[in-house]
C-alpha cells in the first residue's frame, strides 16, 4: 500500500509557510492534507501505490530544480514546499489545458457532473478560457465493459486508477490500458467482460465520468441526492456504506470508508442489490392463504389471524420460531424476547442454514488481524464468494504482506492469490485439527514425517496465524480452538474469524436467538429449546402446531432439504415474514411483508463482533413493518404489549443491559458458550456408487432479494454442478451439457461443468439457487449423496 | 586528429569481426582473459572508474559510478544491455552490433563480472533482425569457446546472456521502460525512485548500459584507464561513434575523439556540405536535442561544450540541415515522432505532444495562425520538465530552438499560408 514506511521518526516540513511535524517518509500530498491544504490529484489515490502519471499535483520544493509531484515525493527533514506559487499555478493550468484538449465537455449530460474532479479542479485551478481551436479527437463512447460498467473513453483522463485498483487491490488484472500515447484506451484483457465482484469501486474512484455504473447512469444528479449512513447487510462483513436517495427512492449506494472493516471498498452485490425493492416481487402487503389462493390482507388482519394460532400452539408447548440472522440486533432481541416471554418457549433458532455457530468461542479475531498475519488458514469458508471485502484483505496480505494462504478442504477452489491447498475429505477436519494440535504440542522432535507433520511445521514456522471457519462444524471448531490454544501457548498470536451465513448471524447469536443462550451468551433459564433441526423434525412428525419464520428461508438454505420441505408442508400453522416471496413463504398460511435494511434503523453485528448503527434511508410501503414492529404487534394482540417494544432505542437499551451481564469478549482466556447444536451425522457411506455432494457458495446466489433484483440479475449464475473429467466421462456428461442429480430429497437439473479441481467421486453443486435447490441432495451433515445422469445438451436459442 | 586511431570501428570494412578467430587475432578476449586471471571485480570497476568513461546512450552518466551504486545486500543482480537504439538520427549501435558482436560480448561479460551479475539481458531493437542473428551466432560461438557460460576460462565465474528482441517502441530505450518490457509488462517508464540500481529487473539491483559504452570496457581493461582518459577533453574523455546524417556529402558513422568541433566533423569526416550550401541548423545529439546554428560550428563535440550551448551530446547523432531545409517541416517530422512514441502515461507528454504536433503540422500546411505561434512559443513551460521520464522533455527542444532562431520563417508560414522556401521554389519553376 501507499502508506509511508512504518517509521516512528518525524521530520519537520514547511508547506506554504506552515511548518509541521510528520512521520518521515510521508508523501507530500498527505502532509499537505494534515494542514488542510488541498493539492489537486487525479491518479493519486490513498489506497493505491503512487503512479505519478497525471502531473496535476506538481509542487515547488526548494533546492529542487524542477517541480516535483506531491503524490510520490516523500517528505524529508527541513523540506520547504510551495503549493500555490506562480510556477505551480502555471503547471496546473497547463495540465488542465492538456486534459481538456480532447475532453468532450459534456458535463450537462454526464453523471459525474457535480462531483467531478476535472470539473472542480478546472474551476479552481484551470485556465479561464479555452485556446483550443481544433476539432476534438474522438474515441469510443458507451463501451459496454461488462454487466455493471459502461465506459466513455473520451471522458477518460487516463489516470489509471481503475486499472491499478484491479491490479493492486482486487489482484485480478482484467482491466488494462490498451494502445499507446494519446490513443490509449481503458480495456479488458483479451477484450472479455469486466466481471469483477468489485467493479463498482472503479466508478467511485474514477475522478471523471468515464466509468459509470449501469445501475446509476442517468438516474440522478449528485446535488439532488439525500445521504443516509448505513451498513451493508448482504454478507457478514458489515461494510459501511451510504445510501443516496432521491424522492424517497434509493438511487445508489456509496462507500463510507471504515478502515477497520471495509477499507473503503464495497463488493458489487452489496453495492447493487437494492433494486429488488422496486421490483414487482417485493412484498408490499401481508397475505393469507384462503381456499388455496393467496389473498392480500392488511397488517392488522394478518396479526389478528396469527396471534391466536401462536398463542394456542404456545399453550400446548408446540410452537417454534426460526429466524434472526438477517434481522437487526434490536429486532433479534425483540424476537427472542417475544419467543421466551410471550410464547414462553426456548424454541428459537436463527440457524436456518448450514451454519451452526457464528461466534468463535475463543480467540476471536478482528478483520484487521488479517493485515499482518503470516499464515491465513482457510477451511470450509470460501471468502471470495461469501465475504468479498474480507477477501480483499486476504489478497493484500498474501500479495503484498507476504502472508501465506492455506486452504484446507475437499476440493481446490480457484483463489485469486497464491494458496497452498491441503486436500482433506469433508467431515473429517476435526481429526486433522486434533492431529495438528498434538504434533504442534509435542514439538519438532516428535513430529516425524508426513503430511500432518509438514503442515504442523508450516504452522510452527509462521508467526501470526488467523483461521477462517464457516461455522458449520462445531466439532471442527473445537478442534481448531484446541490447535489455536496450543499455538498460542507457543507464543504465536492467533485468531479465528467465523464467516456468517447471513449478515447478522453473529448479532442474532449475541442477542439470544438460539435455544440455549439468551442475550449476551447467557445460559437460558430452564431447559434449552429445540434447534432448527429439532423443530423441523417435530413439525414433520406432527408434533408442532405453529411455526413462525422471520427473515429466513430454510426451505432453500437448511441443510436437509427433504426434512424442511416436509416440515413446512405439514405444520398446521406457518407464518413467515420476508421482503420477497421465498420458497418458505410459499408454504405459509400468513405472510408478513418485512421492512428492508433501508427502511429501518438499528444496529447489526458483523462477523468479528463489531456492532454498527445504521439509519433508515427511505420509508417503507404502508403495510410493511419491520420485524420488531411485527413481534411487538403480535405481543399486543396477545395482551402482552408491555413485554416487547417496537422502538429500536428501547430495544437497544434492553439488549445492552442484558449483555452487561456477559459481554462478548476477544480475550483469549475467555470462553464463550456455544449455541446448542445437534451432532451432525458423519457423511454418508461412500460405497454406494453415487457422488458426494459439496455445496459451493456464489456471491450472487440466494433466494431472497438478490433473486429478484434487476440490478444484479445479469451477474447471477445459472445453477451448475462440476465433476472431475474422469467422472464426467464415466457418466457421459460434457461441459456445457445438462445433468440431473438425484438425492434423498429429490432431483435437480443443472448445467454440467467439468474441472480438474474436483476430486473424483465428488460433485460441486452451486448452493442456494431457488431454481435448483441443492439442499434436495443434502442431509444434516451439510453434505450429501447423489446420483448423476446426463440430461443431454442445453439448447440455446440462436441469436 | 591525425594521431587518433579508431577503437571500436577499427578493421570495419576490411576484417570480418563476426568471425571469432578474426576477432581473437585483433586482440579479442585478451581483456577478459586478463580480468579472469588477474583482476577482482573491484579492480575492473576501479579501472573503468579511473578511465572516466561516460555512458554513450544519451545521459552520459559515469559508468564506473553506476556500477559501484549497487547495494551490497546479497540479492541477485542483473546487467541489462540497452540495444534498443531508436533516437532519431542515431544508427551507431546498429552498426556495432552487426559488425563487432564479440567486442560487445566481451564487454558484457566484463561488466557482469564487475558487478557480479549472473545473468545478462540484451534488449535488441526489434527492427535489428540482422543484428540479432549475428549477435546470437556470435553468442553461441563465444559460449562454445568458453567465454560465456559456466566457469569462464576456469575462473569459477559463470554468467549467461539472454538476447531479447524489442517490439518497436521508442520508449523501451528508456531504461525503466525497458525493464518493464523485459518483464513482459507494458513498455512504460517507472516512477523513480526506486532506481534500477536498487530495484530494477524483477525488483533486483540492475545496471543498464548502452552497447557502445560496454564495448569500450575491454579496451580500457587491455590498454588501461590512462590511455582512455588521455583521449579528448578531461571531463568527457574517450572515443565516440557519431552518426552523421542529413545534408552532408558522406553521411555515416564516424568514430571520433570527443572534443573535436562540429565543423571538423562535418568537413573532416562527413565530406562537407553539398557545393554552394551553407549550414542552417545542426542537431548534435539526436532528435531530442536543441539545434545549434552556423555560428556555433566551432563548438566541441563533448558533453560539457554542447551543454554550454544549451543542447546535448545525447546519443551522438548529428543531423545537418543546410539552407534548403524548412525548419517547420523538420519540426513536424520530429513532433510527429514524439506524438506517436509517447507511452501515454503522463498528461503533458501524451496530450501536449499531440497538440504541438497538430499545431506544427497546421503551420506546415499553411493553415496555422498567430495564436498557434503564441502557444508554441510558451508551451514548453508546461511540457518540459513536467513528465515522469525524459521523453516529454524531448518534445520541445528542437522546435523551441529553431523558433527562437528563425522566428520570421515560422511567421512567414502563417502570413504566406505555407512554406516560403517551397513557394519560392514553385515560383522559380
Amino acid at each position: 500500500m501507499s502508506a509511508a514506511p512504518t517509521n516512528t521518526r518525524t521530520v519537520n516540513v514547511t508547506i506554504d509557510g506552515h511548518t509541521l511535524s510528520v512521520p518521515e517518509g510521508m508523501l507530500v500530498v498527505e502532509a499537505a492534507k494534515r494542514l488542510g491544504t488541498q493539492i489537486p490529484v487525479y491518479c493519486y489515490h490513498p489506497k493505491l501505490d503512487p503512479a505519478g502519471l497525471c502531473r496535476i499535483c506538481l509542487v515547488e520544493i526548494e533546492k529542487m530544480p524542477k517541480l516535483q509531484i506531491a503524490c510520490a515525493t516523500r517528505v524529508s527533514e527541513g523540506m520547504v514546499v510551495h503549493t500555490s506559487s506562480a510556477k505551480v499555478a502555471e503547471a496546473r493550468k497547463g495540465v488542465l489545458e492538456f486534459l481538456l484538449l480532447n475532453h468532450p465537455l459534456d458535463c450537462p449530460i454526464c453523471d459525474k457532473g457535480g462531483e467531478c474532479d476535472l470539473q472542480d479542479f478546472t474551476m479552481s485551478y484551470g485556465p479561464g478560457e479555452s485556446r483550443l481551436t481544433e476539432p476534438k479527437l474522438h474515441k469510443p463512447k458507451m463501451v459496454d465493459l461488462g454487466p455493471t460498467i459502461v465506459l466513455d473513453e473520451e471522458r477518460c483522463i487516463l489516470c489509471r486508477r481503475c486499472t491499478r485498483f484491479d491490479d493492486e487491490i482486487a489482484q485480478e488484472r482484467n482491466l488494462i490500458v490498451d494502445d499507446r500515447g494519446f490513443g490509449s484506451l481503458i480495456a479488458t484483457r483479451h477484450g472479455g467482460e469486466y466481471t469483477s465482484y468489485f467493479s463498482g469501486n472503479t466508478t467511485e474512484i474514477c475522478p471523471v465520468g468515464a466509468l459509470t455504473s449501469k445501475a446509476y447512469r442517468f438516474r440522478s444528479r449528485p446535488w439532488d441526492l439525500g445521504h443516509t449512513d448505513s451498513i451493508c447487510t448482504q454478507c457478514s462483513v458489515g461494510c459501511n456504506f451510504r445510501i443516496d436517495t432521491r424522492f424517497g427512492r434509493i438511487m445508489r449506494t456509496f462507500t463510507r470508508e471504515n478502515t477497520a472493516v471495509d477499507d473503503g471498498w464495497l463488493c458489487d452485490r452489496g453495492r447493487y442489490t437494492f433494486n429488488y425493492l422496486y421490483s414487482p416481487h417485493r412484498l408490499r402487503t401481508p397475505s393469507v392463504k384462503r381456499d388455496g389462493a393467496r389473498v392480500d390482507v392488511t397488517f392488522a388482519e394478518a396479526v389478528a389471524l396469527t396471534a391466536p394460532r401462536l398463542a394456542d400452539a404456545a399453550k400446548a408447548g408446540r410452537v417454534g420460531v426460526i429466524g434472526g440472522g438477517r434481522l437487526s440486533d434490536e429486532e433479534a432481541y425483540a424476537l427472542q424476547r417475544f419467543t421466551r416471554d410471550v410464547l414462553g418457549t426456548n424454541n428459537i433458532d436463527y440457524r436456518a442454514h448450514l451454519q451452526k455457530f457464528a461466534t468463535p468461542s475463543r480467540f476471536g479475531a478482528h478483520l484487521t488481524d488479517l493485515d499482518d498475519a503470516s499464515l491465513i488458514l482457510m477451511f470450509g469458508a470460501l471468502t471470495p464468494e461469501q465475504a468479498p471485502i474480507l477477501d480483499l484483505r486476504i489478497r493484500r496480505a498474501v500479495a503484498r504482506g507476504h502472508a501465506k494462504l492455506m486452504y484446507v478442504g475437499p476440493y481446490r477452489p480457484e483463489l485469486p492469490v497464491e494458496a497452498r491447498y491441503v486436500d482433506y475429505p469433508p467431515g473429517e477436519i476435526a481429526d486433522l485439527m486434533n492431529q495438528l494440535a498434538d504434533v504442534v504440542h509435542h514439538g519438532k522432535e516428535e513430529t516425524g514425517e508426513g503430511f500432518v507433520a509438514e503442515i504442523a511445521q508450516e504452522l510452527a514456522s509462521s508467526e501470526k496465524i488467523i483461521a477462517i471457519h464457516h461455522g458449520r462444524d462445531p466439532r471442527g471448531a473445537e478442534a481448531l480452538e484446541r490447535l489455536m490454544e496450543t499455538l498460542h501457548r507457543f507464543d504465536h498470536p492467533v485468531g479465528i474469524l467465523v464467516v456468517g451465513a447471513t449478515s447478522n448471524a453473529r448479532g442474532a447469536e449475541a442477542a439470544g436467538c438460539v435455544p440455549n443462550l439468551g442475550p449476551g451468551y447467557s445460559p437460558v433459564s430452564g431447559a434449552p429449546g429445540m434447534t432448527t433441526n429439532q423443530m423441523l423434525a417435530a413439525a414433520a412428525a406432527g408434533k408442532l402446531d405453529a411455526l413462525l419464520v422471520i427473515g429466513a428461508n430454510p426451505a432453500l438454505t437448511f441443510s436437509d432439504g427433504d426434512l424442511v420441505r416436509r416440515a413446512l408442508a405439514k405444520v398446521p400453522f406457518l407464518a413467515v415474514a420476508d421482503q420477497v416471496m421465498t420458497e418458505t413463504a410459499s408454504y405459509a398460511d400468513v405472510v408478513f411483508a418485512s421492512a428492508s435494511f433501508a427502511e429501518k434503523r438499528g444496529h447489526v453485528t458483523n462477523l468479528e463482533g463489531r456492532r454498527q448503527p445504521f439509519a433508515a434511508a427511505i420509508d417503507s410501503p404502508i403495510e410493511v413493518r419491520d420485524d420488531a414492529q411485527l413481534v411487538a404487534a403480535l405481543a399486543v394482540a396477545l395482551e402482552r404489549g408491555d413485554v416487547v417494544s417496537a422502538d429500536p432505542d428501547v430495544l437497544y437499551a434492553q439488549l445492552r443491559a442484558a449483555e452487561a451481564v456477559s459481554q462478548p469478549s476477544h480475550a483469549t482466556d475467555a470462553s464463550l458458550p456455544r449455541p446448542l447444536a445437534d451432532t451432525p451425522p458423519a457423511p454418508a457411506d461412500t460405497h454406494d456408487g453415487a457422488f458426494t455432494v459439496i455445496p459451493i457458495p456464489h456471491l450472487y446466489a440466494g433466494g431472497g432479494g438478490v433473486a429478484f433484483d434487476p440490478g444484479t440479475a445479469a451477474m447471477r449464475p445459472s445453477p451448475y454442478a462440476t465433476f472431475h473429467p474422469d467422472d464426467a466421462a464415466r457418466i457421459g456428461v460434457i461441459e456445457g451439457g445438462r445433468v440431473t442429480l438425484t438425492g434423498k430429497g429429490g432431483s435437480i437439473e443443472v448445467d454440467a461443468r467439468v474441472a480438474l479441481n474436483v476430486p473424483r467421486g465428488f460433485v460441486l453443486v452451486l448452493a442456494d439457487m431457488p431454481e435448483a435447490p441443492e439442499n434436495r441432495l443434502l442431509d444434516e451433515s451439510g453434505f450429501g449423496r447423489a446420483t448423476a445422469v446426463s440430461a443431454g445438451v442445453k439448447v440455446r436459442a440462436a441469436g | 586528429m591525425a594521431d587518433f586511431e579508431p577503437v571500436l570501428t577499427k578493421g570495419f570494412g576490411s576484417l570480418d569481426l563476426t568471425d571469432l578467430a578474426v576477432y581473437r587475432k585483433t586482440g579479442g578476449f585478451e581483456a577478459l582473459t586478463k580480468a579472469m586471471r588477474d583482476m577482482t571485480p573491484e579492480a575492473v570497476v576501479n579501472e573503468v572508474s579511473a578511465s572516466n568513461l561516460r555512458g554513450r546512450g544519451g545521459a552520459g552518466f559515469p559508468t564506473g559510478k553506476k556500477w559501484s551504486f549497487l547495494p551490497k545486500d546479497g540479492r541477485p543482480r542483473y546487467l541489462v544491455c540497452n540495444s534498443d537504439e531508436a533516437e532519431p538520427g542515431t544508427f551507431k549501435d546498429h552498426m556495432l552490433l552487426e559488425n563487432a558482436p564479440f567486442n560487445l560480448i566481451e564487454g558484457l561479460v566484463l561488466a557482469a563480472y564487475a558487478i557480479n551479475a549472473k545473468r545478462i539481458f540484451i534488449y535488441i531493437r526489434g527492427e535489428f533482425l540482422q543484428g540479432y542473428r549475428i549477435f546470437s551466432k556470435a553468442l553461441a560461438d563465444a559460449r562454445a569457446a568458453g567465454f560465456v557460460g559456466h566457469d569462464i576460462l576456469g575462473s569459477g565465474y559463470s554468467v549467461e546472456i539472454v538476447a531479447h528482441r524489442g517490439a518497436g517502441a521508442y520508449i523501451c530505450g528508456e531504461e525503466t521502460a525497458q525493464l518493464n518490457s523485459l518483464e513482459g509488462k507494458r513498455g512504460e517508464p517507472r516512477l523513480k525512485p526506486p532506481f534500477p540500481a536498487n530495484a530494477g529487473l524483477y525488483g533486483m539491483p540492475t545496471v543498464v548500459n548502452n552497447v557502445e559504452t560496454l564495448m569500450y570496457v575491454p579496451h580500457i581493461i587491455t590498454r588501461g584507464a590512462q590511455w582512455f582518459a588521455s583521449i579528448g577533453p578531461e571531463k568527457s574523455p574517450g572515443p565516440k561513434v557519431i552518426s552523421v546524417s542529413g545534408h552532408v556529402v558522406k553521411p555515416g558513422n564516424y568514430e571520433i575523439p570527443l572534443g573535436i568541433t562540429v565543423r571538423e566533423l562535418i568537413d573532416g569526416y562527413a565530406g562537407g556540405l553539398r557545393p554552394g550550401r551553407t549550414v542552417k541548423a545542426v542537431q548534435p545529439g539526436g532528435g531530442s536535442s536543441a539545434a545549434i546554428f552556423a555560428e556555433d560550428l566551432d563548438c566541441g563535440i563533448d558533453f560539457e561544450s554542447l551543454a554550454a550551448k544549451k543542447t546535448m551530446l545525447g546519443s551522438g547523432a548529428v543531423v545537418v540541415m543546410d539552407d534548403t531545409a524548412c525548419m517547420v517541416r523538420s519540426a513536424v517530422t520530429l513532433n510527429r515522432f514524439y506524438e506517436h512514441e509517447s507511452c501515454g502515461q503522463c498528461t503533458p507528454c501524451r496530450e501536449g505532444g499531440q497538440w504541438v504536433h497538430r499545431m506544427v503540422a497546421r503551420l506546415e500546411a499553411g493553415e496555422g495562425s498567430e495564436q498557434d505561434l503564441r502557444i508554441l512559443g510558451t508551451i514548453n513551460r508546461t511540457i518540459t520538465g513536467t513528465n515522469l521520464c525524459a521523453l516529454g522533455d524531448s518534445i520541445m527542444p528542437f522546435l523551441q530552438s529553431v523558433m527562437t532562431r528563425f522566428p520570421d520563417e515560422f511567421k512567414a508560414h502563417v502570413t504566406q499560408a505555407g512554406c516560403p522556401l517551397r513557394l519560392r521554389k514553385e515560383s522559380a519553376a
